[in-house]
Order: structure tokens, then C-alpha cells, then sequence
């Protein structure tokens, strides 16, 4: 139950292809995140495998039946969208049971059903209420409780976060991050949030003009980022990209150091530069130094004390084991 | 607070222009409603000016109550009114729905469905009742003429002709008829106000959320499902709006009732009204505040109908 494969999958909207032929495969119970920025495709992917959108090409097979031409009710799968698109007119309790109610399930056994849905999302106090009378965040549980009700196959997430305020977020966050783990089922999460993605991903797809640019675990994508695309997208503050001499020297077309692989040294180093802009996080203080060797200054990422004046010399030496190459085409050289 | 005062004070003209505007014709009618007063008469001359001496009390109402033409006007004016609401509503969420679509020149297609609504009342009943709905020479007379006469021709013809001389001949609906003359009213405005209710459908359908309408697919909701549950509900409002309008117009129709017999058969309250004030003042005042009540019970008890049915 909750498998899903993606058979060289393709979307154009007239003219314009959205996903050239993609393959994907999803296994049973994981957490898959796809991200990608604004305008990628997750989107559109996410509402194929919903059967929202219908394929120009390729086939959406889900446990091993292909599913590409059934109706998306008869999928067993269940979205919950970022508008949360509840239903306006009927209470909470009627939105949760909307879909065991239109697959004529006995009345007792809806209230069953709602009511441990409920429960599960401390929805208890607001069942009688209007959609228009919740919070932000309590709209967004009921919209999961809709999904939950149907007992699905997989959920089906299109950023479901992005309409909360930061603190909600990580805590609505956890709060998926753990239904998953108590019910175990497929969950695929389309987010531009990488934070969202580390931390919630069994696996990362990453998504660039419709092109997986590379699948992988949280780490994986992080510790080896298998092109440029990937290396900047992947990790937060985003890693340093170096072109030019300062890469020639490493036998790269472009070089690429994580904030937290640079170390920051008065005396002696690799590259010579100068401090800009400090931030200081209280745990961490993220440094920017204008160097010679690149446009863009570099982050370094040093303990929360650090303190350093405004325009100092300073010198940075990269962790080589850490050192991230590419060649021309953007390519990891391994 | 001096902000709000001023504001008040500004203000007040309107208030009072339109507060005149309203209670001095209600209280006027009320006033003659009490007395008697007639236009003419030889024998009581005195009742031909409006005086509080020719004070009647509650007599003009009961005059008027116990008149079986009174209880005739007031069950036409809800059988007509209710009619007109209840197919256009129904019309017009069919065609909205249909409309609503994208097909080719739908521009022209929405252009034409509003123009009967530019049509004039008096013009659309004369239009009716002479080239449409005549017997003889309207569109039903020709109509039904044809009929016949293919059947009269099918009846000589071989080997199907038994069959066809088992049917009776049709005869043509008399419209002008006391017993038909409402529904001809009712054809005729029913007509000319779908449009309106179209249209405000129509915008009210194109403001629905796209998303909702996924996540029902999703749920498993039907087509049907959809417009019970979604569409119906997202409606209320426009649907009451169209009601309470088409209440307040219908119950006043009085051109299609004149042009189509002449109140004959279909007399409704302002024509009733209307036929009163030919010469007694008093009554046709007290039907018209019968006329105010019954708009007003006819209003919320719709309005409480349509909320029931459809929010859930
Ligand atoms: N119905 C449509 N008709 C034409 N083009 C569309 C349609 N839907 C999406 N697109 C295009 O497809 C591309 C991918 O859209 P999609 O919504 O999948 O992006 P996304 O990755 O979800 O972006 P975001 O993070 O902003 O939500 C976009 O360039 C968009 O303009
Ligand atoms: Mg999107």
C-alpha cells in the first residue's frame, strides 16, 4: 500500500512543456519532499500523481496498477492544498466527514471516524464551527483531517505551511513529521522551503525547470550534491561558489564551500579578504568577507562569540576534505 | 465626537429627503385607508373630499376583507409572483451553468440572453400575447394549425392512416381565457427576467474557488455532489438577491395584466388597486396596506425558505 512510480511522465500545457519525461519512483511509507524554486514544476508534478492534471505522456502507476487514466477519487489518495480549500458553507465536522459521506459510508461510522480525527488534531473544541471562524493553523488541521478520515494510500502535501507564520510553521512541521512516523503512510511534500525539506525529507527530489536535478536523503544531498544547481539550493545559508583562477587551482570549473567548512584565521591562510557584514544568530555568527577571487563575499560560518570589527583583514582556509568541484557543465568531479 | 456629530449633521439632509420620500405617501394612505372618501358620488357629496370627519375606522378593511375579488387578487398575486421566482431561478441556474463554460462565441451568446431584459413591459406583452400565444394568429395558432394538418393529411394516407385518425384534433390555448390569462403572465415576465437572474448567477459562479472544487474531486464528489454541495451553497446569496428583487417587481406587475385581458381572471393586488381607485379612495388605500403586509410576510418567508434549503 503506497507505492508510486513515475514511467517517463510528461506534462505540456499547449506549447509550453512544464516536465519533460521524468521517471520517479517512490517506495512504500517514505517521506518524500520535492523542492525546486518557484515555477518548477512540483506543483503540476504533485496534481499528476493526484490525477488532477492529465499526462500528455507517460504512465503514474501506484502499487503496481497503472492508475494513469482512473479518476483521482478512485486513486486512495488525498491532498491537502496550501488554500486549504475548505468548504465554506459546512462545519468542520461536515468538511472532515465530506469524503466518507460521498463514498456512502454508514453515518455511525463517519462519527467514528470523525471523532478520532478530531481528537488526533485537538480539533474537538471547533467542530461545530465555520471554516471563516478558525485560526490559520486550526483550518490547516482540519484540512488534514479531511485527509486522514480516508484512511489513503498516500498524502499528497502542496505546501501546506507557507500561509502560516513562522513559529505555527515548525510546529505544524513536527506535527506532520510525526503522524507519519505513528501511521507509516507515503507521504509526498512539494515545499520551496529547504529548511522544510531537511528536516522532514526520507528523500529529497530536486526540481529545476521541470528535471530532477537529484534524489537523495537530507545528507546525502547535502554531503554530496551531485551538480552546481544542487549545491546552491541545498543547505541554508547557501554554500560558496567560486569560478576562475581561484577553482583553476583546484582543477574545477567552479568550486563550492559550505559556510561551515571555511575556517576564519588574523594571521594566515588560503584567501586573503576583508570582513563585511556579521550576523550574529547568538549560536552562530555568519560572517561575510569580500574576497579578491569572487563577486559574491564569502559566508563563514564561526562560533556565536566571534566578534569582528567592520572591514578587518582577515584569512580563510577551506576544509579540503569538505571541497565540493564541478567542471564545465556543473558537473560534480568526484 | 464632534467629528461624528458633524458627520450626523451632514448627513441629515439625505435622511430627511428620504425618509420624507417614503413615510408621507405611507402615511397619506394610511390616512385615507380610515376615512371614507370617494370621487364621486350624488347622494353623499360630502364623501368626495378627504376629511377626518368622514372618519370610518377599520371599516375600509373590512370591507375589503370580506370582498371575494380582494381574496381573488391576493391568491393571484402569490400564485403569479412565486411562479415567475421559482422558473426563473431554476432557468436561470441551468443556463448560467451551461453559459458559464467556454465555448465559441459565447460573447454573442451572453449578449443575446441578456437583451430581453431591455424589452419593455408593455411591449413584451403585447409581443406575447398577439404573436406568440395567440389561438389563431400567433406563433401556438400557427403552430397547432400545421399539426392538424399533417395529421389530417397522415389520416388519408395508406397503411398508417388507422393510426392516425385515432388522434383527436388539437385545439389552440385561449390565453385571454379567465382560467389561463395568469400563466400567460407568468410565461411572459418568466422571460424577460431569467436574464437578470442569469447574469447575476453568472458572476457569482465565476467568483468560485477553483481549489474547492479539486479537493471535492478528490473527496469523491460527483457532479451532481459538486453543485449540491459546493455550487448551491456558494449561490444562496445571488439566489436571494434575485428573489427579493423579483418579489418586489412582480408583486406590482400591473401592463402584462391590462394588455393580456384586462384583469380578467388574473387580477392581482395593484390592479385591484388600480380598478378601486376609479372612484373608492378608502378601500383601494386599505387594499394597499394589505398589499405592504403581504410583500413583507411574502419576503421573509422566502428569504427563511431559500436560507434553510440551501446553506445546509
Ligand atoms: N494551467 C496552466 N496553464 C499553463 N501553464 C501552467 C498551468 N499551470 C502551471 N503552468 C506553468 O507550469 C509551470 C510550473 O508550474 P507549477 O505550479 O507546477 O510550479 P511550482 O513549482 O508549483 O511553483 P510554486 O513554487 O510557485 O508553486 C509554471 O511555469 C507555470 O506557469
Ligand atoms: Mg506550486
Amino acid at each position: 500500500m503506497g507505492s508510486i512510480k513515475l514511467e517517463n511522465i510528461a506534462k505540456s500545457f499547449g506549447d509550453t512543456e512544464v516536465i519533460p519525461p521524468l521517471n520517479l519512483s517512490i517506495d512504500e511509507g517514505e517521506f518524500v519532499v520535492f523542492v525546486g524554486p518557484s515555477g518548477c514544476g512540483k506543483s503540476t508534478l504533485l496534481r499528476l500523481i493526484a490525477g488532477l492534471e492529465n499526462a500528455t505522456a507517460g504512465k503514474v502507476i501506484i502499487d503496481g496498477e497503472d492508475v494513469t487514466n482512473v479518476t483521482p477519487s478512485k486513486r486512495g489518495l488525498a491532498m491537502v492544498f496550501q488554500s486549504y480549500a475548505l468548504y465554506p458553507h459546512m462545519t468542520v465536522r461536515k468538511n472532515i466527514a465530506f469524503p466518507l459521506r460521498m463514498s456512502g459510508m454508514e453515518p455511525a461510522e463517519i462519527d467514528k471516524r470523525v471523532e478520532a480525527a478530531s481528537t488526533s488534531l485537538n480539533l474537538n473544541d471547533y467542530l461545530e464551527r465555520k471554516p471563516g471562524q478558525l485560526s490559520g493553523g486550526q483550518r490547516q488541521r482540519v484540512a488534514i483531517g479531511r485527509a486522514i478520515v480516508r484512511d489513503p494510500s498516500a498524502f499528497l502535501f502542496d505546501e501546506p505551511l507557507s500561509n502560516l507564520d513562522a513559529a505555527l510553521r515548525v510546529g505544524m512541521r513536527l506535527e506532520i513529521s510525526e503522524m507519519h512516523k505513528q501511521m507509516g503512510t507515503t507521504m509526498i511534500y512539494v515545499t520551496h522551503d529547504q529548511v522544510e525539506a531537511m528536516t522532514m525529507a526520507d528523500k529529497i527530489v530536486v526540481l529545476q525547470s521541470g528535471v530532477i536535478e537529484q534524489v537523495g536523503s537530507p545528507l546525502e544531498l547535502y554531503k554530496s550534491p551531485c551538480n552546481v544547481f544542487v549545491a546552491g539550493f541545498i543547505g541554508s545559508p547557501k554554500m560558496n561558489l567560486l569560478s576562475g583562477e581561484v577553482a583553476a587551482k583546484y582543477n574545477a570549473h567552479t568550486i563550492g564551500i559550505r559556510p561551515e567548512h571555511l575556517s576564519i584565521s588574523d594571521t594566515a591562510g588560503e584567501w586573503e579578504g576583508v570582513v563585511g557584514v556579521s550576523e550574529h544568530l547568538g549560536s552562530d555568527t555568519f560572517v561575510h568577507v569580500h574576497f579578491d577571487g569572487s563577486n559574491e563575499p564569502l559566508t563563514v560560518r564561526a562560533g556565536g562569540d566571534l566578534e569582528l570589527e567592520y572591514g578587518t583583514k582577515v584569512f580563510l582556509t577551506p576544509d579540503m576534505k569538505k571541497l565540493h568541484r564541478f567542471d564545465e557543465s556543473g558537473r560534480a568531479i568526484r | 465626537m464632534a467629528d461624528r456629530k458633524l458627520s450626523r449633521l451632514m448627513q441629515a439632509p439625505a435622511v430627511i429627503l428620504l425618509l420624507t420620500w417614503m413615510l408621507v405617501p405611507l402615511c397619506i394612505t394610511l390616512f385615507f385607508s380610515f376615512i371614507r372618501y370617494v370621487l364621486a358620488s350624488s347622494i353623499r357629496p360630502e364623501w368626495t373630499s378627504p376629511s377626518i370627519e368622514n372618519w370610518r375606522g377599520f371599516g375600509n378593511y373590512l370591507f375589503v376583507w370580506n370582498n371575494d375579488g380582494f381574496w381573488l387578487a391576493v391568491y393571484n398575486s402569490i400564485f403569479i409572483v412565486t411562479s415567475i421566482i421559482v422558473l426563473t431561478v431554476v432557468l436561470g441556474l441551468a443556463i448560467a451553468i451551461l453559459v458559464n463554460r467556454t465555448f465559441p462565441g459565447q460573447g454573442i451568446v451572453r449578449v443575446m440572453l441578456i437583451s430581453p431584459f431591455f424589452v419593455m413591459p408593455a411591449v413584451n406583452a403585447v409581443l406575447w400575447i398577439n404573436m406568440i400565444l395567440d389561438p389563431v394568429l400567433g406563433l401556438q395558432g400557427i403552430a397547432v394549425g400545421g399539426l392538424n394538418e399533417v395529421v389530417a393529411t397522415l389520416q388519408d394516407a395508406p397503411l398508417v392512416g388507422w393510426f392516425f385518425s385515432l388522434w383527436p384534433e388539437l385545439i389552440p390555448i385561449s390565453f385571454r381565457a379567465s382560467q389561463t390569462s395568469a400563466i400567460a403572465v407568468i410565461l411572459m415576465v418568466t422571460w424577460q427576467w431569467t436574464p437578470f437572474a442569469v447574469l447575476i448567477f453568472m458572476t457569482s459562479l465565476q467568483s468560485e474557488d477553483q481549489q474547492q472544487k479539486e479537493a471535492a474531486i478528490l473527496d469523491g464528489a460527483g457532479k451532481w455532489s459538486m453543485f449540491r454541495f459546493l455550487t448551491l451553497p456558494h449561490l444562496a446569496r445571488p439566489v436571494s438577491i434575485v428573489v427579493m428583487i423579483q418579489a418586489i417587481f412582480h408583486l406590482s406587475l400591473y401592463a402584462e395584466i391590462e394588455i393580456v385581458s384586462r384583469g380578467n381572471g388574473n387580477k392581482n393586488l395593484p390592479y385591484l388597486i388600480g380598478e378601486m381607485a376609479t372612484n373608492n379612495i378608502g378601500a383601494a388605500s386599505a387594499t394597499g396596506i394589505f398589499a405592504v403586509i403581504l410583500a413583507n410576510v411574502l419576503a421573509v418567508f422566502l428569504l427563511r425558505m431559500i436560507s434553510k434549503s440551501l446553506m445546509e
